[in-house]
């Protein structure tokens, strides 16, 4: 299946607004070309290619919404998606919280398209495959992992002028090294937009070096202790914060950025001044398409904390215009500043601590506190005097990235990291931080 | 020296693993600036049990994981403070009655004072009300997942003399619970320090 390329993509948004006999309508047509590769104890157990286009129409009548989707784009078919969705407004009843579509905007182009990634073949998948399994049995270590390549395009047009496509590539890799025994566990994650930034071997050295040193685990008492958080262990619960910026539940009491009493935290100073934390579509490390695909408006560059203060607050159209503000384009990504100290910098001005490789099985406790529980994995030392001395074993913690980023002692250099579970693709920086509140332990390696 | 209503002072045994929770008195210290007049010394002092000097002490803490066996000095002088009118808070860190702190300490207490000394209190006790209200010894977030014995204990221990309790022990691990830099104390629903603070008024005759 080819992709399509911003002309023949245009020609078929055209004719599908031509079709529509409704108020307004938007096309939105996404493909992909996604490669994966799988392994496990340490072979190959699945590789494979998919390919997939889809056209998804969303039309309104006043304030009735249908939407249909079709990945046939001959235009029968075409016509066919737009009269089902006609139909389905007429049938919906009328959205109180409708706001009409966004006019022409003006998308100034992000570099989401590396070709090195594009190029990306079964032999460069199997390779990276080689690369983990390969090492990892010259130290009698059982490996698994996932590797995933993606080439994909977006296109959404709208009919009061709105126009905008890219294309896009990217990676991830994740790898986990277990001992034969069982007793020993390191893990890796990568991603990257583009190919030439990622090194499998390197990646995979990572995950087996953890699950070599983190066998006989000791039991350290429960407690809060100085902790150094690698970007893997805070990516999801900074992840969960990222994704509670909105200002409706704020203003309504229902997240951590409302005040009791009424109103809301913007401007109010709520961590360290050490945080520094911005969205911006054009970062070379983590661009992200310069449009939001719900709202179609243009992204820009937002702070979202400048100096530990909250910077802005996250409008949908609705609640812009129920509270006389300005709507904001979602955020695709998230970048902290940090430091210029690597992780073992860190861990070398480290008095007594302990090192958190990755958190895992993230749940929310409390959103109006953002209280997150989880349990460390993969990898959890112990470092005294500025030496990692023995693995530890897992740890419970209850702990709000509020609380965390009060607490900071030092960042490191920021990395890409990708979520696994946020959607945001973010850069952030290992952090050594006081007092985070481990309150049990886990059998789990 | 400087006229202080309360100073802190943690006692320093040879047997064991005595400083445990080190972050601990400042937090306490700083929830007796927050809620009561008293003049505090804002340094902690860690002072030998061996030590006569200990015997000025308005309050003793005594705490740790390991093997509690005191020498015939500290022996004699954990005695005669106690005897003579002083406050001992001693904390379990393992949260463990089967434990070598928990299962030593106690073998001491009653080679010095009997084997009957060391009681359960009522949850009606003075402490629980000396200055903030409690029904009871509040329970620990260590215990409440499970930590040492996963049990939660509901009482503490305690060794009176003349109608007043000289001698507080907890296996709670309230050192643990309480060992947080102060600054924190902001993000909690609770201040999880008020008890330290009836155990320290109490202890200055409250």
């Amino acid at each position: 299946m080819k992709q399509l390329n911003q002309e023949q993509a245009k020609r078929i948004t055209d004719r599908v607004i031509a079709f529509s006999k409704a108020d307004e309508c938007n096309v939105s047509i996404q493909g992909n070309r996604t490669g994966n590769i799988r392994f496990a104890r340490n072979g190959v157990s699945t590789a494979g290619l998919t390919e997939d286009m889809q056209l998804a129409v969303r039309v309104a009548f006043g304030k009735r919404v249908g939407t249909a989707v079709v990945n046939e784009f001959d235009d029968k078919s075409l016509e066919k998606a737009v009269r089902r969705a006609e139909e389905l407004a007429r049938l919906a009843p009328e959205n109180p919280e409708f706001v009409p579509s966004v006019s022409k905007q003006d998308y100034l182009a992000t570099q989401t398209f590396m070709a090195s990634t594009a190029a990306i073949d079964p032999d460069y998948r199997a390779e990276v495959a080689a690369a983990a399994i390969g090492a990892a049995r010259a130290r009698k270590l059982v490996t698994a992992g996932f590797f995933t390549d993606n080439n994909r395009f977006s296109c959404i047009a709208n009919s009061k002028g709105v126009f905008g496509f890219q294309e896009f590539t990217d990676l991830s890799f994740t790898c986990t090294a277990r001992t034969e025994d069982g007793r020993g566990s390191g893990w890796v994650t990568r991603s990257a937009v583009d190919a030439r930034r990622f090194n499998a071997r390197e990646a995979a050295d990572i995950a087996i070096d953890k699950a070599l040193r983190s066998m006989d685990a000791k039991a350290l008492e429960p407690g809060r202790y100085t902790v150094i958080l690698e970007p893997a262990a805070t990516s999801e619960i900074l992840g969960n914060m990222f994704s509670s910026l909105g200002a409706r539940a704020a203003d309504e009491g229902r997240s951590f950025l409302a005040k009791k009493g009424g109103g809301n935290r913007l401007g109010e100073k709520l961590f360290d001044e050490q945080v520094n934390i911005w969205a911006d579509p054009w970062n070379p490390d983590v661009p992200v398409a310069p449009w939001d695909d719900d709202t179609m408006l243009a992204r820009k560059r937002t702070d979202i904390v400048k100096n530990g203060r909250i910077a802005s607050l996250d409008y949908s159209p609705y609640w812009a215009q129920k509270t006389g503000k300005q709507a904001t384009a979602g955020h695709g990504n998230m970048i902290m500043a940090g430091g210029s100290k690597s992780l073992e910098e860190l861990i070398a001005g480290t008095k007594k601590g302990i090192v958190v490789t990755r958190t895992w099985y993230i749940r929310m406790v409390d959103p109006q506190s953002l209280l997150i529980t989880g349990l460390t994995r993969d990898g959890t030392f112990y470092v005294e005097n500025g030496k990692i001395k023995h693995p530890v074993k897992n740890f419970r913690f209850n702990e709000s990235p509020v609380t965390i980023l009060n607490n900071i002692d030092e960042l490191g250099k920021p990395e890409v990291i990708g979520g696994d579970e946020s959607p945001f693709q973010m850069v952030l920086p290992p952090m050594k931080v006081r007092d985070f509140n481990f309150t049990s332990l886990s059998d789990a390696v | 020296m400087a006229n202080f209503d309360f100073y802190f002072t943690r006692l320093m045994y040879e047997s064991g693993d005595w400083d445990v929770d080190i972050r601990m008195p400042s937090n306490v210290l700083n929830s007796l600036v927050e809620y009561t007049t008293l003049r505090v010394d804002p340094v902690e002092r860690m002072v030998a049990l061996s030590d006569p000097a200990m015997l000025q002490a308005p309050f003793c803490y005594l705490a740790g994981h390991k093997l509690v066996q005191f020498t015939p000095s500290e022996r004699r002088n954990l005695e005669r403070y106690v005897r003579g009118g002083g406050f001992v808070f001693v904390d379990d860190c393992n949260h463990d009655i089967d434990g070598l702190f928990a299962k030593s300490f106690e073998s001491e207490m009653t080679k010095i004072f009997g084997a009957s000394a060391l009681k359960k209190i009522p949850n009606t006790h003075r402490l629980y009300s000396s200055f903030f209200k409690f029904d009871g010894p509040p329970t620990t977030g260590g215990e409440l997942n499970g930590w040492g014995d996963d049990l939660v204990h509901e009482y503490l221990k305690a060794i009176e003399f003349g109608g007043r309790v000289r001698l507080l022990y907890s296996n709670k691990d309230y050192g643990c619970e309480w060992d947080y830099d102060f600054r924190n104390k902001r993000f909690l629903a609770v201040d999880n320090t008020r008890f330290a603070v009836n155990i320290i008024q109490y202890a200055l005759g409250a």
